[in-house]
């Protein structure tokens, strides 16, 4: 009789653990010392700089020199002004909640009880609404604040839900006019998107800004924010609506050919069966269109608009702040970080549930 | 049949285009202003130092936006109706052109192709900029030429660009050009050594060493590369708005040389001290209609915002942090360029 | 009559005609209502201007530029400026984003960790502050006299980097890069029968041969071969200065492509079936010529469309290079309209430029895609 052997146990030991990572062979071992030195060298300068050496309080202002650490006192005392731009000072509680409002307008979007067909468009268009009341007032005893003096990360916020609510049934309207059997329309509207998404954003927005007033009539112009937002949302649908039309390609041929077979009309086949599919199919490329959207805003401060990108530099643009623009970059790179690293986080674990087949 | 289309477009389009064109004839833009009650004016997008800039409250305040203030007041009563429209140097002209803003108040300088072919117009100077070269002090330049060879910075799409080109070829000077779209880059860039020398607009130049994490590393070069006069510009045709610019610029001057100061203008109005004081300030009515304004209009300005001097001072003058001296910008009497118009 | 109208094909032509006819209406009444707007504002239309001098220079540009050049010439220059860094940056990202992939997949938990830091950073920051960024820190690099010097021939310093070069007027380098253009091209058309390494071979020596007739004819005797950089008063003379504006625009928009093009080419070689590179195993091929022959075309075949639209996308973000200071098509573009208010013929041209560009990128991609497509009988 032989003995049982117990199976090799499945824990790995440390040491194992990191032979197996980081030394599995010579090279392997040569990467990964160059890399973790490089690392605590730049871990070290890095948390020097923003930590130890920092000057963190507006009394001490004066130790702000080239030679010491991160001065943060700039943000004690133009942090407001970053996040709120020109918005009155006294107001600014408004644009807080209003920032709050479209955050978990977007938080809840992200929670799969909202994912249908009716119930998304109306949880945006309800916050949106709140957002535009709050921040332009002129009800309930709250002062008027016209759009021109809207600023800071409000707008940036602004910004991104009209591009989101304007843009998405745009893209809707895009993808269907271009797979339409019409040859013209889908010919005119495959020219359209591919003209629109061969031109930088910025040349779009400068035309929305500057050009358009030349164009139209002046009944229909609107003003300056509302265009450059229209104008943003039609270059952010000729994108989206290359990721729905890919969705709608990827649902099969055959159910397509059902409905139509029951008798369903276009529009019921359209919102009822293809386009939920196409957007679950394409969530993560959406979400990643998301990313890049909200980025972008940021350049709307080339055609005057006093986003947080731009509320950044007039806060460095003045004789007492003027030689703390790293630590305000810094500071702006970080506000956007939270934004995108979250979304692309959430994009990611859906593409991990997706492919789990939950959805 | 596609003819007949065509047509009826042509058709439709004629029209359409015809009734919004009839709206925008009807009256003059300083009518608009005030049936709309406010006045839109340029900003900037960030800030140029001692000219537009931001407050920690996110309030406008420079010398540009006194005078837009100076200017609301005049035409609507009170500077809260001066609405400041954040733009870059760029927009600045298509902005007029298109009408979404009124006034130009952003240190614009009266050039021939800007008077002539975009359709505007300037106001008498309200401002003279020198254009001059500042350059790090350890090169120990006496003059521009000692810094032939070297890197000059300026900024992007304002008239320093072709001025400093125009030095340096009547010199035989050669250099290498740098040109930033905002004034925080080029700043930043100068400060790291990345330009041998800034030139450009005296004030801005000014405010740039004072900012300076230590000022006495620059200095600013004795040769004037060329006399900007600054203007306030209005669209080719607003008249009534170009009178009443011109003679804002002029009570504020007026206002200066004799004496009336914000804090005294009550007392001035109460007891004219000569017949024309009395006119400037509305105590002898018949004044302002002549502008289509109320009476008290320079009253208004002077009271909200001051005299010339007491502007610029605020702002980038004495009692600012940027200390620019009066220089060409003060009276003829004290040995400047600025003189008020004859109000008669 | 209403047979006419159900029947499918008349409804179709009514709508198509309709469709047609609302976008003619709305561009007749959009340039209606734009003349009409001009003349009221008096302003000068026309690309007239064109032929003026513009009265301002260039800090950076691949073909001769000065206050007299015409604003033609300018705006071509800046639009070489433009394609020379998108190029540049089309390239370099590529190699970087190869080796992010190769990383992000390789069994090194630190590599792998490095890798994926590297890309939600450089992903989540928009590339404007990355460039100001890297633009703050080459500027922050000591000052021309304190330069660093590598053996007197590598000098860097806040003016840039200086290198050494060889000395060639500018003739001998449009011969050579005509040359280069007619080599690259006669290989990509002729269907010759020798192989493809022996066409780049054959090109390669002919190549050297006019480079170095080029280098050693009609020069100056004491003028030497290969210049290098000297400091002469205020300003380096010699050899090739790579300015800071351009190198942080490129560093810039390289590290921020990379993390995409490293997305996408993770994705690609991901997208391989395990099951073909385990059939290569099993017929007996080495590592490398699984790689070679079965995981790299599968995998490039799969990628190819989302990197042409990173490509285009990165070649549109050249635009950022007006931030701090490089004079590309955009910038060139907006300061010409500051200087001359031709704001609608300039904007036109600069859309133009932009079609133009990303069309060329999107055609070549796609010949390349032809190219390689998985020819199946079908």
């Amino acid at each position: 009789m032989i003995e049982a052997v117990p199976p090799p146990s499945a824990r790995m030991s440390t040491l194992n653990w990191a032979r197996k990572n980081f030394f599995a062979t010579w090279y392997d071992a040569v990467f990964s010392i160059i890399l973790a030195v490089l690392i605590i060298m730049g871990l070290n300068a890095l948390i020097g700089w923003a930590f130890l050496d920092a000057i963190w309080s507006v009394e001490n202002k004066d130790q702000c020199t080239y030679d010491a650490g991160a001065c943060w006192a700039v943000i004690e005392s133009r942090g407001r002004l970053i996040l709120f731009g020109l918005y009155p000072y006294e107001e600014q509680w408004r644009s807080t909640i209003a920032c709050l409002v479209v955050i978990s307008t977007i938080a809840l979007s992200c929670l799969p009880v909202f994912w249908s067909i009716r119930r998304i468009p109306i949880l945006w268009i309800a916050g949106f609404t709140i957002f535009v009341l709050l921040m332009r007032g002129g009800f309930a005893g709250m002062p008027l604040v016209s759009s021109d003096q809207w600023g800071g990360l409000s707008l940036t916020i602004f910004i991104f839900a009209g591009v989101f609510v304007i843009g998405m049934p745009l893209a809707v309207l895009f993808a269907l006019a271009r797979r339409s059997n019409l040859p013209v329309i889908a010919k005119s509207f495959g020219f359209f998107i591919d003209i629109v998404r061969s031109l930088p954003l910025l040349t779009i927005l400068f035309a929305a800004a500057v050009i358009v007033p030349l164009l139209l009539p002046e009944a229909i112009q609107g003003n300056k924010l509302m265009r450059v937002v229209i104008a943003f949302a039609i270059f952010f649908a000729a994108y989206q609506a290359e990721i729905i039309r890919a969705g709608l390609q990827s649902t099969p041929k055959g159910q397509e050919e059902a409905a139509v077979a029951l008798g369903m009309p276009y529009w019921s086949l359209i919102s009822d069966i293809l386009l939920p599919q196409a957007f679950r199919n394409t969530l993560p490329s959406t979400i990643n269109q998301a990313v890049i959207t909200f980025k972008e805003t940021s350049i709307v401060t080339i055609i005057g608009f006093f986003e947080v990108m731009a509320s950044g530099n007039a806060a460095i643009g003045n004789g007492e702040w003027g030689n703390q623009y790293v630590e305000v970059y810094v500071f702006l790179a970080l506000i956007y970080f939270i934004f995108v690293f979250g979304l692309s986080r959430y994009g990611a674990w859906l593409e991990t549930r997706m492919r789990l087949g939950h959805a | 049949m596609i003819k007949k289309i065509k047509s009826l477009a042509f058709a439709a389009a004629v029209t359409l285009s015809g009734i919004t064109g009839a709206q925008a004839e009807g009256q003059g833009l300083l009518d608009t202003i005030i049936e709309r009650g406010s006045l839109n004016c340029t900003g900037h997008n960030g800030s140029y130092l001692g000219f537009a800039e931001v407050d920690a409250n996110g309030a406008w305040q420079g010398f540009d936006i006194e005078f837009c203030k100076a200017l609301a007041t005049a035409i609507l009563g009170t500077p809260d109706k001066a609405n400041i429209v954040p733009i870059s140097w760029a927009q600045r002209f298509p902005a007029i052109q298109s009408g979404d803003i009124d006034v130009i108040i952003k240190v614009t300088g009266w050039t021939m192709t800007r008077d002539t072919e975009l359709g505007l117009q300037y106001s008498r100077p309200y401002f003279i900029g020198p254009f001059y070269v500042m350059s790090k002090t350890e090169l120990e330049a006496k003059s521009v030429k000692d810094l032939e060879g070297g890197v000059f910075c300026v900024n992007a799409g304002t008239t320093i660009e072709r001025v400093l080109t125009d030095y340096m070829e009547t010199n035989g000077i050669s250099y290498e050009p740098l040109s930033f779209e905002k004034g925080e880059e080029l700043r930043a860039a100068f400060y790291a050594g990345r330009c041998d020398a800034i030139a450009g607009f005296g004030p801005f130049l000014s405010a740039t060493r004072v900012n300076a994490p230590n000022p006495d590393d620059f200095e600013i070069l004795g040769d004037v590369l060329k006399l900007e006069p600054e203007g306030i510009v209005v669209r080719q045709g607003e008249d009534d708005l170009l009178d009443v610019v011109n003679w804002m610029v002029s009570a504020l001057l007026m206002a200066e040389e004799n004496g009336i100061t914000q804090a005294n203008v009550d007392e001035m109005k109460a007891n004219p001290p000569s017949a024309s004081i009395g006119r400037l300030l509305g105590a002898t009515p018949g004044v302002g209609s002549r502008l289509g304004l109320q009476d008290d209009w320079a009253y208004n300005v002077i009271k909200t915002v001051g005299n010339y001097g007491e502007i610029y001072s605020r702002t980038i003058g004495e009692g600012s942090r940027y200390k620019l001296p009066r220089g060409l910008n003060n009276l003829w009497s004290n040995g400047g360029l600025l003189y008020p118009l004859v109000l008669d | 009559m209403t047979q006419i109208f159900a029947s499918q094909k008349l409804r179709r032509t009514a709508i198509q005609t309709g469709f047609i006819a609302a976008i003619i209406f709305v561009i007749i009444a959009t340039v209606l209502t734009a003349q009409r707007n001009i003349a009221d504002q008096g302003m000068a239309t026309g690309f007239g201007f064109l032929e003026q001098t513009t009265g301002w220079p260039m800090n950076f540009s691949l073909i001769e530029v000065s206050g007299r050049s015409t604003y033609a010439r300018v705006l071509w220059a800046g639009l070489l400026n433009t394609i020379f860094v998108g190029i540049m940056t089309l390239f370099f990202a590529t190699l970087l984003g190869i080796l992010l992939a190769l990383m992000r997949i390789s069994s090194n938990a630190l590599m792998k960790l490095v890798g994926t830091i590297y890309v939600e950073v450089f992903r989540n920051v928009p590339v404007i502050l990355q460039v100001f960024f890297w633009y703050a820190l080459l500027t922050h690099l000591p000052n021309p006299k304190q330069a660093i010097n590598i053996g007197d021939a590598v000098l860097l310093s806040n003016r840039g980097l200086m290198l050494p070069s060889f000395s060639l007027s500018g003739n001998d380098i449009w011969i050579l890069l005509v040359t280069l253009i007619i080599g690259i091209a006669s290989i990509w058309i002729t269907k010759d029968k020798s192989t493809f390494t022996r066409r780049w071979g054959i090109f390669a020596g002919v190549f050297a041969l006019v480079f170095a007739i080029v280098l050693f004819t009609g020069r100056e005797p004491e003028v030497g071969l290969i210049s290098f950089p000297e400091l002469k008063g205020l300003r380096f003379v010699g050899g090739v200065t790579l300015k800071p504006e351009f190198s942080a625009l490129l560093i810039g928009l390289v590290l921020f492509g990379a993390s995409y093009i490293g997305e996408i080419i993770r994705g690609g070689l991901l997208s391989v079936d395990q099951g073909k590179l385990e059939a290569g195993t099993a017929l007996g091929l080495s590592g490398f010529q699984i790689n070679r022959f079965i995981r790299i075309p599968l995998a490039f075949r799969a990628m190819l469309p989302s990197l042409t639209n990173q490509y285009i996308w990165l070649m549109k973000g050249t635009t950022v290079g007006i931030a701090i200071g490089y004079p590309d098509y955009f910038a060139i573009i907006s300061t010409a309209i500051n200087q001359s208010g031709q704001t609608l013929e300039l904007l036109a041209l600069l859309m133009g430029g932009f079609i133009l560009i990303n069309y060329s990128i999107g055609f070549a991609m796609n010949r390349i895609n032809e190219h390689i497509k998985l020819k199946g009988r079908t």
